[in-house]
């Protein structure tokens, strides 16, 4: 064995079958008896996992872990497909495929675990929906972090509900083709302004969240196109698949919220857990919807206990 | 008297025997040749170590290579060509325009090719210069380097790099027929020839890694098409061609202002590159790893609109750790990331403040121009050095710019070279050499000069600093003062020997 402290490093593009161009990073050898990978939240990036993986490092030195990150289309460096052109067309049954592409492309041997934060977790459970023959085999652990399976936007019915379905559109339209001016507007509070992190403290993180986590958070999401925003949007509102969530009950789940989550507030985890009878599910007080970055030491055990778990299934 | 000289190496081994020699093909030499034959003077050989003319863009024809100054300005006064198909030409065009340029003068057939000079040594009692190449021996009276300071690639000293078992290229040295199709290649080094290339292979290859020491300023590229009326305008009316260079001229030299005078006349320009990477790069880790420390201007200020976005594609890594060691498969960086690799380029540089050109050169004392110039390049008025009689160099000390038009430089050396020729025809001397008191003078105006320039002050280190953090390369003021200095022979800070003197002494 030569040194053991270097590790693997490779940057790849994954072409889906539509024609997007992801941006992922592999870290750790071929060889490595699981493969790890990481789906990001909503108008973030593969950074807003760089915590909690900072911890797995050595883990991935050893060559017990080869580890997936990759940014989802239309975020960080991944393009669109042509496609995309029509926002109306952009799904998160799309980005579960696109986690098809990366696992086809990227792991297509060998046991994986997959782990999602916020729009990442639902991406898992449409991937879930959508090729469920994966799960079992193949993924053989999930962790969901601050995420949901549905009903994101107000109960269908009300009054609120008529009028998102019927003004949505034209507001994600606007949006798109004024996403310059938009852009314009944005840069007047960057992600340093105190206003700019008050707002993305309120909106997004606990009671212990500390200023420097904060920033980094906001300099990430600022890095997100007013498109990705805005396009994306209305397919959180879409999503729902409570009741396709069959294939993920055969793998060991751990679903992580916390108590201050304002995006997908805890009865969303808590609903998910009832669907998922054997799911373990923790919830985290003072903490909100940012716990990758909140609390990186528990998204670490977690994946610990589940790669452990799928290691241990290999060697059985 | 003319010489008969072939074009081919000869076999027999004879010494031949000219009036002036001047060792490459690069716009420097073409042009002095082009200059001695406009005036009559045939007696020339041009010594070339490639097959053909061209020099610094004959070699490197890497993918994307192209000039950072337009083509109208970028181009012989005395040879315009209406037909640049774009503002800023690629390597393709500027070489077809340098091998037109050499038929059209009749150069060709002065240039020996195959001439790899090997040494050039001073015969103080035959007063001429013995120049041995690998295409046999040649004796000159005068003997003109314009090897250039873009002509030997350096290679970085990192541990293991002889042990990669990919391929390797220097920028400089490409290989065409090496298909980087769906390969992991590795690029070392951020100057102006990586940043061409980074773009122009990242669509094609599986995936790229830039490696990165020091980030460069990057401002946009106004690059268009020439259009064909424009073209024609150009034809038509060579003066209006005349005219626009002469105000990219004017433009370009404002810059000076900014980098040697008042460095706080670059802000505008470093808000200029800031918004552009602001523009083209969003993720704001690579942004700042994008971020320069130092004064806009303090390294070579670059043009590019492609870069940035290649280095942001999904498939593009930046990577600034440092590298640590390269092994047969792989490039392992400080922080023990070790990225498979299957093709390394270096996009490294060359040798500009430790012109290997000097170590071939040896003077009337025996000592070589490397010898003497230890310590630091020295020249009279960047062209003469004292101690090395009947020599001239060309793109030497001093001479080098970084806003503007190399060949305006170049233009103004060879008059200077052609002035002193005359003058020695003139005054019937065989030998003329600039004495070591006008070297110090010049070295001082240098200093001077330099002293508050963005280059020393801007906090950066550079290939335009050599290893004592003197300016030994940029001329450090407004490129027409150096015009002006290099107009005419500055007769008094030369020491002639008539050639009648030996006379007497051969008939006694």
């Amino acid at each position: 064995m030569t040194s053991t402290q270097t590790r693997e490093r490779r940057t790849a593009a994954v072409r889906t079958d539509d024609g997007a161009v992801l941006h992922a990073t592999i870290d750790g050898s071929d060889d490595a008896p699981v493969t790890l990978v990481l789906a990001h939240g909503w108008t973030l990036s593969q950074a807003s996992w760089d915590d909690p993986v900072g911890e797995l490092v050595p883990r991935i030195a050893a060559g017990e872990l080869r580890l997936v990150r990759y940014d989802q289309r239309g975020h960080g460096r991944s393009t669109w497909a042509p496609g995309d052109d029509d926002p109306a067309a952009v799904t998160i049954d799309r980005l579960g495929l696109d986690m098809g592409c990366v696992l086809d492309q990227i792991a297509p041997r060998g046991p994986v675990v997959v782990a999602g934060h916020s729009m990442g977790g639902m991406t898992i459970m449409c991937l879930a929906a959508a090729r469920p023959e994966l799960f079992g085999n193949r993924v053989r652990g999930t962790l969901l972090v601050s995420t949901s399976a549905g009903e994101l936007g107000p109960p269908a019915g009300t009054a609120k509900e008529k009028l998102a379905r019927r003004f949505a559109p034209g507001l994600v339209a606007v949006a798109v083709g004024g996403a310059r001016v938009i852009e314009g507007l944005r840069k007047l509070t960057p992600p340093g302004s105190r206003q700019h992190q008050k707002i993305v403290r309120g909106l997004l993180y606990g009671a212990d969240a500390t200023d420097e986590m904060v920033r980094e958070g906001a300099e990430i999401m600022h890095a997100t196109t007013v498109r990705a925003f805005a396009v994306f949007y209305p397919a959180l509102g879409d999503h729902d698949k409570r009741t396709e969530l069959a294939a993920l009950a055969r793998v060991p789940v751990e679903i992580l919220v916390g108590t201050s989550d304002k995006l997908t507030p805890v009865q969303h985890s808590r609903k998910l857990a009832e669907s998922l009878p054997d799911a373990v599910l923790h919830v985290e007080p003072r903490t909100g919807h940012m716990l990758l970055q909140e609390r990186p030491q528990l998204v670490v055990d977690a994946l610990g206990r589940l790669l452990t778990a799928a290691a241990d299934r290999v060697a059985a | 008297m003319t010489s008969t000289l072939e074009n081919r190496p000869d076999t027999d081994g004879a010494v031949r025997t000219v009036r002036v020699a001047i060792i490459g093909t690069g716009f420097a030499g073409l042009g002095m040749a082009i200059a001695l034959r406009r005036r009559g003077e045939d007696d020339v050989v041009l010594l070339e170590r490639a097959d053909d003319v061209g020099g610094t863009w004959r070699d490197n024809h890497y993918p994307g290579a192209a000039c950072d100054v337009q083509s109208n300005l970028y181009s012989f006064s005395f040879a315009p060509n209406p037909d640049w198909p774009r503002s800023y030409s690629e390597q393709p065009e500027i070489q077809a325009y340098l091998l037109a340029t050499a038929d059209r003068y009749g150069i060709r057939e002065k240039c020996v090719f195959g001439a790899e000079v090997t040494g050039a040594r001073w015969d103080d009692a035959a007063r001429q210069w013995v120049v041995s190449t690998t295409a046999g021996e040649f004796r000159a009276t005068v003997l003109v380097s314009a090897a250039g300071a873009l002509a030997d690639p350096t290679y970085p000293d990192i541990p293991g790099l002889d042990s990669f078992a990919g391929t390797v290229m220097h920028s400089a040295r490409w290989d065409a027929d090496h298909d980087l199709t769906g390969e992991r290649v590795a690029v070392i080094g951020t100057g102006a020839s990586a940043i061409q290339i980074v773009p122009a292979i990242q669509p094609q290859v599986d995936s790229i890694a830039v490696y990165q020491r020091t980030p460069p300023w990057i401002v946009p590229r106004t690059d268009h098409p020439v259009k064909p009326w424009m073209q024609r305008l150009y034809r038509w009316l060579p003066g209006f061609q005349k005219l626009v260079r002469a105000f990219l001229y004017v433009v370009r030299e404002f810059l000076v202002v900014g980098m040697a005078k008042r460095r706080r006349f670059l802000q505008p320009v470093g808000r200029l590159a800031k918004a552009h990477l602001t523009r083209q790069v969003r993720d704001p880790k690579l942004r700042a790893a994008l971020t320069p420390d130092y004064t806009i201007g303090c390294k070579r200020i670059l043009i590019s609109n492609d870069y940035y976005p290649a280095v942001s594609a999904p498939n593009a890594e930046l990577v600034t750790a440092g590298i640590a060691e390269i092994r047969p498969h792989s490039i392992v960086t400080r922080d023990g990331l070790e990225r498979p690799t299957d093709t390394l380029v270096l996009a490294t540089g060359f040798h500009v403040t430790d012109l290997p050109i000097a170590e071939r050169i040896t003077g009337r004392e025996g000592r070589t121009l490397a010898e003497v110039w230890a310590d630091g390049m020295v020249s009279n008025r960047s062209t003469t050095v004292a101690g090395f009689p009947n020599l001239f160099l060309l793109v030497g000390p001093n001479v080098g710019v970084g806003h503007t038009s190399m060949v305006y430089m170049i233009e103004s050396q060879i008059a200077y070279v052609d002035d002193a020729l005359q003058t020695m025809a003139a005054e019937g001397l065989a030998v003329l050499e600039t004495t070591p008191e006008a070297q110090r003078a010049y070295r001082e105006l240098i200093a001077a000069k330099s002293k508050n320039t963005v280059w020393l002050a801007g906090g950066c280190a550079s290939w335009y600093l050599d290893s004592h953090g003197h300016n030994t390369t940029l001329w450090p003021d407004f490129t027409f003062r150096f015009r002006r200095m290099t107009r005419r022979l500055d007769r008094e800070n030369y020491v002639g020997t008539p050639a009648a003197e030996r006379t007497p002494e051969v008939a006694a």
